[in-house]
């Protein structure tokens, strides 16, 4: 903290220290070096390509893509094509921007570069691995789409007329479906689950939304439907309980909690479930 | 479904059977009557009627599926402890290297003990020689190389036992709870260590009367 002394001498540098993580490093500090691993075509082979961009407090992984956009030069001033990805909300809601930052699968804008230098210098960026790579870091995951059709992730409506006022919940189940609500569909969870691999497993995000339908009072009634959605070869029980899902989930969704509901559900309907045929 | 089934097997009949196994072994934890007893339950064992029937119908086949199957899972793991370090995820990894090693492990111990199928080793059944079981298992653990891979194997068995019963409680839907699964997994973790301790004892029971305690607690 030496420089902490020599700022507070002019007033303008004091406020802008407020708003720097590391002050420390912005004095020094001119450029980001970032390796990326990119991809031209679907299917061509990977390759990394080292980038450094201006240095600017509170940088994040999407401005640093913008100015390399701008200006794509490698590192060692030669001239590429410049590097894709995806983007959208910009404030971690969509989860479209969901890449593998530093080795972790995160999303790119709320990745802060001031902490990721701290992580790893240079910073790498990689595409997701579990799903199929489109180009550089773009990822097709409409897998996880048909996922949520294969669970039936919606409640039922049979008709356009007014059906009056839904049935009640308690407070305790509105939280809790609350927190299950949040998904935005963004795949850190499949990433990092050891088990989620192509369609071997259909991963936690769908279960999750299993959990979050099957409380609703109108989607219990079409829970069977859910639970056999869950219940096949690519169902449930290939879960392995490492649980990191929940730990890199960036909505904090318990989808643990979601699995082990869904646990008992299943058990229960594929024990008792044909004595009702 | 079979995926269930294999998690049930862990427990019921294979579970079951480890307890039942730690328990006839443990009759040659006797500073004084040790050998025995131990030869006395080998022989009560043996005097089970229809003890083949039932060796094969709550032993062997479960244990050949759970095997199977278990490395059937195995094989479509694809481990990422470095970029994910938490506890959990080691443990997932570990039940898969633990019960890789299981597979040899107890494809070893018995062709060894049960049949005495390795030639140069032994080719005495301990099963069929009531008389001498303590003295063939005594005569292998004085070769130190066997002592540790047994000590090895009863590591592992112990981890994927007690590792195990906490997957079939959450797989199961019977601990869901993020509290009830912490405290679940320390009396599994406890559970685990007691087994192990009582095991190594009565390991070194076929090598010293009472093994590792000496009979302390007789
Ligand atoms: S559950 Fe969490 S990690 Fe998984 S897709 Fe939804 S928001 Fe992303
Ligand atoms: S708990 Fe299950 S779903 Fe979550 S990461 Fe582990 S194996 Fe995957
Ligand atoms: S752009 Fe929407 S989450 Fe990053």
């Amino acid at each position: 903290m030496s420089t902490h002394t020599d700022r507070t001498s002019s007033t303008e540098a004091t406020a802008d220290r407020s708003y720097t993580p590391a002050p420390e490093r912005q004095s020094e500090r001119k450029f980001v070096d970032i390796r990326i691993k990119r991809r031209d075509r679907p299917g061509a082979e990977q390759r990394w390509e080292d980038f450094s961009v201006p240095y600017r407090p509170n940088l994040n992984i999407i401005s640093c893509l913008m100015d390399i956009q701008k200006n794509p030069v490698t590192k060692d001033g030669a001239k590429t094509t410049p590097v894709v990805w995806d983007m959208n909300c910009l404030e971690q809601v969509c989860g479209i921007c969901t890449m593998i930052v530093n080795g972790k699968v995160r999303q790119s804008c709320s990745a802060l570069v001031d902490q990721l230098l701290k992580e790893k210098d240079p910073i790498t960026l990689e595409p997701m691995t579990k799903f199929p790579n489109v180009r550089d870091l773009a990822v097709d995951r409409s897998r996880m789409f048909e996922h949520l059709k294969q669970v039936k992730a919606w409640i039922e409506i049979d008709g356009t007329h007014d059906l009056g006022a839904g049935p009640k919940m308690t407070q305790d189940e509105v939280a809790e479906r609350y927190a299950y609500s949040r998904c935005m569909t963004c795949g850190c969870c499949l990433e990092a689950c050891p088990q989620y691999d192509e369609d071997q497993y259909i991963g936690p995000q769908a279960i999750a939304q299993v959990r979050y339908q099957n409380m609703h009072p109108s989607g219990k009634m079409t829970r069977d439907e859910r639970l056999e959605g869950i219940m096949g070869d690519d169902g449930i029980t290939n879960c392995g309980n490492a649980q990191n899902c929940v730990r890199v989930c960036p909505m904090s969704i318990p989808l643990t909690k979601a699995i082990y509901e869904e646990n008992r559900e299943t058990i229960l309907h594929g024990l008792f479930g044909w004595l009702k045929r | 479904m079979l995926r269930k089934l294999h998690q049930l097997s862990g427990i019921v009949p294979l579970g079951a059977f480890l307890l039942e196994h730690l328990y006839t072994n443990s009759k040659a934890a006797h500073p004084e009557r040790g050998v025995a007893d131990f030869n006395q339950a080998v022989a009560d064992l043996q005097a089970i009627p229809y003890v083949l029937f039932i060796e094969i119908t709550f032993i062997f086949i479960p244990l050949l599926y759970h095997a199977v199957y278990g490395l059937f899972i195995t094989w479509e793991t694809r481990p990422n402890n470095l970029s994910y370090p938490y506890p959990r995820n080691w443990f997932y990894t570990i039940q898969r290297i633990t019960g890789i090693i299981l597979f040899f492990f107890i494809l070893f111990h018995l062709l060894n003990f049960r049949f005495g199928l390795i030639p140069g080793l032994n080719e005495r059944a301990v099963a069929h020689y009531p008389n001498e079981a303590y003295e063939i298992v005594s005569r292998e653990f004085q070769m130190l190389p066997i002592l540790i891979i047994y000590i090895i194997g009863i590591a592992s068995t112990v981890w994927h036992f007690a590792n195990g019963i906490w997957l079939f409680l959450v797989d199961w839907g019977i601990v869901i709870g993020e509290r009830a699964q912490r405290v679940t997994g320390y009396a599994c973790i406890g559970f685990g260590v007691l087994l192990y301790v009582l095991w190594i004892n009565v390991t070194f029971a076929f090598l010293r009367p009472g093994g590792l305690l000496g009979g302390l607690l007789y």
